[in-house]
């Protein structure tokens, strides 16, 4: 009896990056900044205050890369913070 | 003013002189900017530059008001509190103030010093500085209120990581 094998593919759209930028503010304290990148992204300590360093030194730190929605939803919970973060197009 | 842990629930601020408790108090007002564009500005900043039209237009209609709320919830949190500090004439004030409170002490003590910073236009050098004052204009007096707000977010995180036991020792 010959077998049947059906296959199903499901395509998946993946569409450009989109990064999650977070700009340097003097007010907003390094301690705050390192406190509410573990509690956005879920980031290990060590890991939110590279990120925040980086803030500080750069100006600017990209703290996540992804799907425009998410990073859509990331940048509104930052600026819940009163964090300055932006989106942008990943290159 | 001490502040720290009290138990796993609760954050105690104690000895709290009067001119602390003055400015404790003046956090709820000073976060009120209807009528300041420039600290508008600094709590609703841009979320992207000027090409992501429809985003800046669902933002705009969408998430603004929401984040109005947060910041006005914060402040009625705090606000709340601060109608519990125990005072007695000639003593210092007690505040005890929920863990659960805590990130709307943070925000809105942050609302605060970012509005205080916009509103007198400090330079990221001015606010970088931790000098005392040569004169105590009233410039110099809001760099010391902004700076004070600042070790009280530094002491309430620290409470909420519990990097304090009990009776406040490290």
């Amino acid at each position: 009896m010959a077998e049947t094998i059906v296959q199903h593919e499901t395509k998946v759209e993946v569409g450009t990056p989109w990064n999650v930028v977070v700009h340097n503010d003097p007010v907003n304290l390094m301690s705050y900044v390192t406190m509410v990148f573990q509690k956005v992204f879920g980031y290990s300590k060590e890991k939110a205050q590279k990120h925040m360093l980086e803030v500080h030194h750069n100006g600017r730190s990209i703290v996540w890369t992804g799907v425009r929605e998410r990073a859509e939803l990331y940048v509104q919970q930052l600026h819940g913070y009163l964090l300055l973060a932006t989106l942008e197009k990943s290159d | 003013m001490l502040i720290h842990r009290l138990n796993e629930d609760s954050i105690e601020f104690t000895d709290i002189e009067p001119i602390e408790a003055d400015l404790l108090r003046q956090i709820p007002i000073l976060c009120d900017v209807r009528g300041d564009s420039r600290a508008e500005l600094r709590l609703f900043s841009n979320p992207a530059d000027s090409g992501e039209v429809q985003f800046l237009t669902d933002w705009e209609e969408y998430v603004r008001p929401e984040l109005r709320h947060i910041f006005v919830s914060a402040r009625a949190t705090v606000e709340k509190d601060l109608g519990t500090m125990v005072d007695r004439p000639g003593y210092p004030s007690r505040l005890v103030i929920l863990c659960a409170h805590g990130e709307a002490w943070l925000n809105a003590l942050n609302q605060a010093r970012l509005i205080l910073a916009a509103k007198f236009e400090f330079s990221d050098e001015e606010l970088s500085l931790h000098e005392v004052p040569r004169s105590f204009s009233r410039r110099d007096l809001v760099l010391l209120q902004i700076n004070f707000y600042a070790a009280i977010q530094e002491r309430i995180i620290d409470a909420l990581e519990g990097c304090t036991d009990a009776d406040g020792r490290e």
